[in-house]
C-alpha cells in the first residue's frame, strides 16, 4: 500500500515531533551514534508502513515501541556479525586537556553513571532510560516494552537498586 | 503498613504512580521507620542523579533530513529496506526521486551562497552545501550508479574533469553527481552512499603550486560532519559525510587508489 500525501502529512505532524525521543532511546540501547541514526530511520519508515495501525493516542509511546524493536533487531544482527566484540562506544567520552575541575568532575560523574547504566541487563536498562531520562509513565513504558505494568515495576525496582549500589548509596538489593 | 509492603511501593511512590491513599500510607510509614526512610532516600537520590546527569539527545539534523528525504519520495515504502544489502536500491530511488527539482535547487543554492558573508572558509561552505544537499530533492543532478554516465555529464559544465571511480566492490555505492556552487565558482560533486550515509566529494582545481602535498589527507569535523581534504593531480578534493572517520578515510584511500 502506498501512503497518500494526506497520510504522510499526518505522519509528519504526529510522529516526527518525537524524533528526539526516538534517537535518545536508540542511543542508550545501542550505545553508538551511527547505529542509533540508522535504527531511527528504519523505525520511521516502519512506522509509516504501519501507520494505519496507529489509533488516536500516545504517538510517542507508539513510535518508541517501534524504535525499540528496530534496536533489538540491529543489536542481534550486530552480535551475530561480530561474535565477541562488544560495541561500546567511546565517541561521546570527550577528554579535554584543560577541562576545568568542575567540568572534569561532572564528566567523570557522567561517565561513571553511564558505565553503571551500560552494565545493567538490557531489560532493566530500557525501563530505567524510559522512566528516568525520558520521563514516561508506567502505563507508557508498559506499552513500549510490551509487558504488564507489574513487570515494569519490578524491573524498574531491581534496576534502580543496582544503580543505587553502583553509586554507593545504601540500598538493599531487591530479589 | 509493614516494612515489606512499604519497600514494594517505594519506587511507585517516588515516581508519583501510587493512588493517593497508598502514597499517604507510605509517607506515614517512612516518617516513623528509619530503615525504610534510608531506603527511600537512596532510591530517590539515585533517580534524581540519573535524571540530572544523563542527557536526552537531540536527533541530528542529518537524521531528520534523511527521514524527510525518504518521505518525499513518490513511494517512500518502496525504500523501506533496512540498511545493508539493499543499499544501492534504496539510494538509487532516493536519487531518482530528487531529479525533478534538482535543477531549480542549484539555482537556489547559487542564490543562497551568494548571500553568504565574505570570510567564511571554504570548508564551512562545503559542509553547509552538503547539509543542504541532504534536504529533499537536492542530492543529485545526474542520478546514476554508472561512472560512465556521471563523468561525461560534467563535460561543458565545469572546466575540470572530476574523477568518478567505481567503489561498489568495497561497499561505497556511486549514486550520482551534482553541480554545486562554492567560493563563487561551479564545483562538481560526486555522491556516494555507504549504508544510509551520504558522502559528497567536492572537486576543485588546486590553488597555487601544491603538488608536493599529493596524497596527504587533512581531517576536520564541523557540526558532526567529518571532512577529509586532499590534493591529487592538480585538484583539490574534499569528502564530507556523517560517516565515522575511519570509514571515511578508507573511502578516500580507495577513491585515490582506483583512478
Amino acid at each position: 500500500m502506498t501512503p497518500s500525501p494526506n497520510d504522510i502529512d499526518r505522519f509528519e505532524r504526529i510522529v516526527l515531533p518525537h524524533l528526539d525521543d526516538a534517537y535518545t532511546l536508540a542511543r542508550y540501547l545501542l550505545r553508538d551514534p551511527h547505529e542509533a541514526q540508522d535504527a531511527v530511520q528504519d523505525a520511521a519508515l516502519r512506522a509509516l508502513r504501519y501507520f494505519e495501525t496507529y489509533r488516536e493516542g500516545d504517538a510517542r509511546a507508539w513510535l518508541l515501541a517501534i524504535v525499540r524493536n528496530c534496536c533489538l533487531t540491529r543489536h542481534k544482527r550486530a552480535r551475530a556479525e561480530r561474535a565477541n566484540i562488544s560495541f561500546v562506544d567511546d565517541v561521546d567520552v570527550v577528554y579535554e586537556g584543560r577541562a576545568t575541575d568542575a567540568r572534569a568532575v561532572e564528566q567523570s560523574e557522567r561517565a561513571h553513571l553511564q558505565r553503571a547504566l551500560d552494565g545493567l541487563p538490557p531489560e532493566f536498562r530500557e525501563v530505567i532510560v524510559l522512566r528516568e531520562i525520558q520521563g514516561l509513565s508506567y502505563r507508557e513504558i508498559s506499552d513500549v516494552v510490551g509487558v504488564p505494568i507489574g513487570t515494569v515495576m519490578s524491573r524498574l525496582a531491581r534496576g534502580r537498586r543496582r544503580l543505587a549500589s553502583a553509586l554507593g548509596y545504601d540500598a538493599q538489593q531487591a530479589g | 503498613m509493614i516494612c515489606a509492603e512499604c519497600r514494594e511501593l517505594l519506587d511507585a511512590y517516588i515516581d508519583g504512580e501510587l493512588p493517593a491513599a497508598d502514597a499517604a500510607a507510605v509517607r506515614e510509614h517512612i516518617a516513623s521507620c528509619a530503615e525504610c526512610a534510608r531506603e527511600h532516600a537512596a532510591l530517590a537520590a539515585t533517580s534524581r542523579r540519573i535524571g540530572e546527569t544523563l542527557v536526552k539527545y537531540q536527533a541530528p539534523d542529518v537524521l531528520k533530513a534523511r527521514i524527510r528525504v525518504a518521505l518525499a519520495q513518490p513511494d517512500p515504502l518502496a525504500s523501506t529496506a533496512p540498511s545493508g544489502g539493499a543499499t544501492s536500491v534504496t539510494t538509487r530511488r532516493l536519487a531518482f526521486g530528487g531529479l525533478g527539482i534538482a535543477i531549480a535547487s542549484s539555482i537556489l543554492t547559487f542564490a543562497v551562497v551568494r548571500g553568504v558573508a565574505p570570510g567564511r572558509s571554504p570548508t564551512d561552505e562545503i559542509v553547509s552545501s552538503h547539509i543542504r544537499a541532504l534536504m529533499p530533492g537536492h542530492l543529485t543532478d545526474v542520478a546514476s550508479t554508472n561512472q560512465h554516465n556521471v563523468k561525461p555529464w560534467f563535460n561543458g559544465r565545469v572546466d575540470l574533469s572530476p574523477p568518478v571511480p567505481n567503489l561498489d566492490s568495497i561497499g561505497f555505492t556511486l549514486i550520482g553527481g551534482r553541480l554545486d556552487y562554492v567560493q563563487e565558482r561551479a564545483v562538481p560533486v560526486i555522491v556516494y552512499a555507504r549504508r544510509q550515509h551520504m558522502i559528497d566529494v567536492y572537486v576543485r582545481p588546486s590553488v597555487g603550486d601544491r603538488k608536493e602535498s599529493n596524497g596527504e589527507m587533512t581531517s576536520s569535523a564541523r557540526n558532526g560532519y567529518n571532512v577529509i581534504a586532499w590534493q591529487s593531480n592538480g585538484m583539490s578534493l574534499e569528502a564530507v559525510s556523517d560517516l565515522n572517520r575511519p570509514e571515511l578515510e578508507q573511502f578516500v584511500k580507495a577513491f585515490n587508489a582506483s583512478r
